[in-house]
């Protein structure tokens, strides 16, 4: 009976549970997902990590490679972030170039980066003007249950945690770059953005880490960045029906608990992993 | 080089720091034990680690781990066939989709599917259209979507019995599994499941009958659905490789159907109510 | 892939036919159709061949141009493969019908032909890391009447034991830096050794038996095939099993033994004619397309 209730009126299903103040998946209106991280499993990577935020799966993996810096910054490297949503993850994806989605999930987590300075283009500079790293970050999604762009930034924030540089000395003679990749360093993470999505349901409620068919119902979908000194990094409003100023503060607030919870939640299994190693 | 105006563009050319790595790539010698201990000459396949029904969007899914190597896969449909001009609508059709993502190699692949890519995903189909009964599916199309997220060897050989597993997990029907090993044959001796180092160490070194060779195997109907060779072997080395390769197969058998129960009993548990 | 519609009548006949060891056209099962070789037809390649195996048509145009070694191989020379499913060949290559047929053979070419132990690749590195030959092998498909593979590897063959590449000399000027001279005489030119180039063997397995260079009718009676190539050694180079069905063991070996046999039987014939037509040098009367 229940099923063909939600199949039938999938949006009525939603605002009956919505009314008593939970959700079908059993959580309250701001409560996220149980986000589960698993950090440097993939060996052939520089640096990589693996997020769960219930079924929504981001794998986020971080090759360097060596690159001539551009002329107008030739104390800078580059940081290449690429979001892919495969056909694998979800049903509504094809086979192909990136679609609107996938474009603007990467636009965004460019900008998170540029905004937040979670790592500043001039530590990966090797050689003023002649040399530097490029980080190609690629996010993959595995599997697509709503709020992807939270698990893209943790991915992020947790890979680049857990990436780790080869030694460069470029020869004086020759000028040939001479490579050290078993003597390799760590990244400086100066910020640790972490957002935290929100979806506006019937103009009024508000509700946290929709799950993919929540997201396809509401009316309005809203990212928020913050980092660890609780500054805005980024807020993504894409279109959608307005939303008060009140109600954005409460998500702001929301989003700087989010930060905290995540900050350590990638400290604590970075240790794990150090001492496991 | 077409520009890709839909994805975050870096610089026009960067190269991989192992281009520029002093130290000379070691040479795996031919007779010694292998790096990660297993036997020379034995069906020694490396433990995998499997599990069904991963990835909640799909109709099936499936993920294997051996070694180093990690391989997901996922099913969708049986929907309705996009393509109108098959003159051959009885049966239903399967597609497959193979995909290295950009970090599963040594080298950094690019987005875009390569002629590789294509290439394992035709062999992938044929190695897997044997098993499935698609006549059970007129007018429809069934999708096969593998995503490597890291390769250490024997790719070809665990996609396919990773994306067997998400065909059985889809409900999908199927006269048999279809499961696949590798071999590396390096001169008068042989690695089973071997890894990426073993599979790309013969560029250095003597290249006398070297090869590489994958079958895909369907283990209760004793049929090869797929084999591909490549490099220099004699055809009694090729026979034997293969028979090696079936008995590979068998040593993962069991593991793969325990899984596949595992599945089902999640699915439905016995006590539940009906 | 071109094909033709077989009923069940026909399929029977031609079952039974072969389980006797005789094939329609009165052919036994290891025997090839007519096969025609010609060198050196199109002028402007530096080497090209074309082969007619029953009424399957291929063209191969070889050119090579100086590229840059691939970085992982510095020291060694490469081949690119482009087959053009031309729409002559089969209504059902118009548009864009023949691409995915172009992108397996070229996969399957470059595996077979792309290694050291086809073609010596080094030869063909003028200096490590900067420059190298590239030999783009172009195939053409001119008419599908069943076995592409063994005709386009004879062809290949043919054309790369036709392939003639300028000499090149590296001499270093004032700056310290290298340049590449070609030649002065147009005459003085590189041949490559095809010795070890590899023929492809295509055999079908229809019923209990495998034929070589099916028809299309053959081939719509079987559910799948297996490419073996195969060196003037008997050595195998690459298999590959096509098709949508499955075969046993036991008759994969036979399938390889027996194509160990005919391919390595195909070399000799094959190398004798294209040294005859050699020694004929200019006098050699040309057959061209038409003839």
């Amino acid at each position: 009976m229940a099923a063909g209730f939600k199949t039938a009126e999938p949006l009525e299903y939603h605002r009956s549970f919505l009314k008593e103040n939970c959700r079908p998946d059993g959580r309250e209106l701001s409560e996220f997902r149980t986000t589960t991280l698993n950090i440097g499993s993939i060996s052939t990577a520089d640096g990589s990590a693996l997020v769960k935020m219930g079924n929504t799966t981001i794998i986020c993996g971080i090759k360097a490679e060596l690159a001539n810096p551009t002329a107008e910054a030739p104390g800078k490297g580059y940081i290449v972030p690429n979001v892919d949503l495969p056909p694998l993850c979800s049903s509504r994806f094809r086979p192909g170039p990136p679609g609107e989605q996938a474009q603007a999930a990467s636009q965004f987590i460019a900008d998170v980066i540029e905004s937040s300075e979670v790592i500043k283009t001039e530590d990966l500079c090797i050689d003023r003007g002649k040399l530097c790293w490029v980080l190609y970050c690629d996010i993959m999604c595995l599997d697509y249950d709503g709020n992807i762009l939270d698990a893209c930034i943790i991915a992020l924030l947790a890979a680049l945690k857990n990436t780790q540089l080869a030694e460069v000395v470029v020869n004086k003679e020759t000028s040939v770059p001479e490579v050290d990749l078993e003597k390799r360093q760590r990244l400086h993470i100066h910020k640790h953005p972490v957002g935290a999505s929100f979806c506006v349901f019937d103009d009024s409620i508000l509700i946290v880490d929709p799950t993919a068919e929540e997201e396809s119902l509401s009316t309005a979908h809203l990212t928020v960045v913050t980092d660890e000194e609780d500054r805005l990094c980024s807020v993504h409003k894409p279109g959608g029906t307005p939303l008060s100023g009140e109600k954005l503060q409460e998500c702001i607030n929301r989003a700087t608990t989010r930060q905290r919870e995540i900050h350590k939640l990638i400290d604590k299994v970075l240790d794990s992993v150090k001492t496991s190693q | 080089m077409p520009t890709d105006t839909k994805r975050v563009r870096g610089p026009d050319v960067s190269q991989s720091p192992f281009l520029f790595w002093s130290r000379p790539a070691e040479v795996l010698p031919s007779h010694e034990p292998r790096a990660d201990g297993r036997q020379r000459d034995q069906v020694d396949v490396r433990p995998v680690f499997v599990r069904c029904g991963l990835v909640s969007q799909a109709k099936g899914s499936a993920y294997i781990e051996a070694g180093n190597t990690k391989v997901l896969c996922c099913v969708y449909g049986p929907r309705e066939t996009e393509r109108k001009d098959e003159t051959d609508m009885k049966s239903g059709r399967l597609t497959t989709d193979m995909r290295f993502a950009p970090f599963s190699c040594p080298e950094r692949g690019s987005w875009i599917q390569g002629s590789q890519d294509k290439d394992f995903s035709l062999m992938l189909q044929e190695s897997l259209q044997p098993a499935v009964c698609l006549h059970r599916y007129p007018r429809s199309q069934i999708e096969v979507n593998v995503m490597v997220l890291e390769n250490s060897g024997s790719i070809l050989a665990h996609a396919v019995t990773c994306a067997s597993m998400a065909l059985a997990d889809a409900g999908i029907e199927m006269y048999d599994l279809v499961l696949g090993c590798s071999l590396r044959q390096d001169g008068g001796s042989y690695v089973v499941d071997p890894t990426y180092p073993e599979e790309n160490s013969w560029r250095s070194g003597s290249r006398e009958k070297r090869g590489g060779l994958t079958v895909a195997f369907l283990p209760s109907l004793n049929q090869v659905s797929g084999l591909q060779s490549d490099g220099e072997m004699a055809e009694e080395t090729l026979t034997a490789g293969i028979r090696t390769c079936i008995e590979g197969c068998y040593k993962l058998y069991p593991v793969i159907q325990q899984a596949l129960i595992k599945a089902v009993r999640r699915a439905a548990p016995p006590a539940a109510e009906s | 892939m071109a094909t033709v519609q077989v009923s069940e009548a026909e399929k029977v006949y031609i079952l039974h036919g072969i389980r006797d060891d005789l094939r329609v056209d009165g052919r036994s099962c290891e025997d090839y159709r007519h096969m025609e070789v010609e060198t050196d037809v199109v002028s402007n390649t530096d080497g090209s061949a074309k082969v007619t195996l029953g009424h399957t048509a291929v063209l191969v145009g070889v050119k090579a141009e100086i590229g840059k070694p691939k970085p992982m191989i510095p020291n060694e020379g490469y081949l690119e493969f482009f087959v053009d499913c031309s729409a002559n060949a089969t209504p059902e290559f118009e548009g864009r019908g023949g691409e995915e047929l172009g992108t397996e053979l070229s996969n399957t070419l470059y595996k077979v032909f792309n290694n050291q132990h086809s073609l010596d690749l080094r030869s063909l590195c003028i200096s490590p890391g900067e420059h190298c030959w590239v030999l783009y092998v172009d195939v053409l498909l001119l008419q599908c009447d069943g076995n592409l593979y063994d005709a386009i590897s004879v062809a290949i063959k043919a054309a790369l034991f036709n392939t003639k590449i300028p000499r090149v000399h590296i001499s270093s000027d004032d700056g310290g830096g290298k340049e590449i001279e070609l030649s002065d005489d147009p005459y003085d030119r590189m041949r490559l050794d095809v010795e070890n180039v590899p023929c492809i063997v295509t055999l079908c397995k229809i019923g209990h038996r495998q034929v070589v260079d099916a028809t299309l009718q053959e081939k719509a009676c079987s559910v799948a095939s297996l490419i073996i190539s195969v060196t003037h050694k008997g050595i195998i180079t690459c298999t590959r099993k096509v098709g949508r069905g499955s075969l046993d063991p036991e008759s994969i070996c036979e399938m390889t033994e027996a194509g160990k046999r005919v391919g390595k039987a195909l070399h000799s014939p094959l190398m004798k004619l294209l040294q005859q037509e050699e020694s004929l040098g200019k006098k050699r009367q040309k057959v061209g397309f038409l003839g």
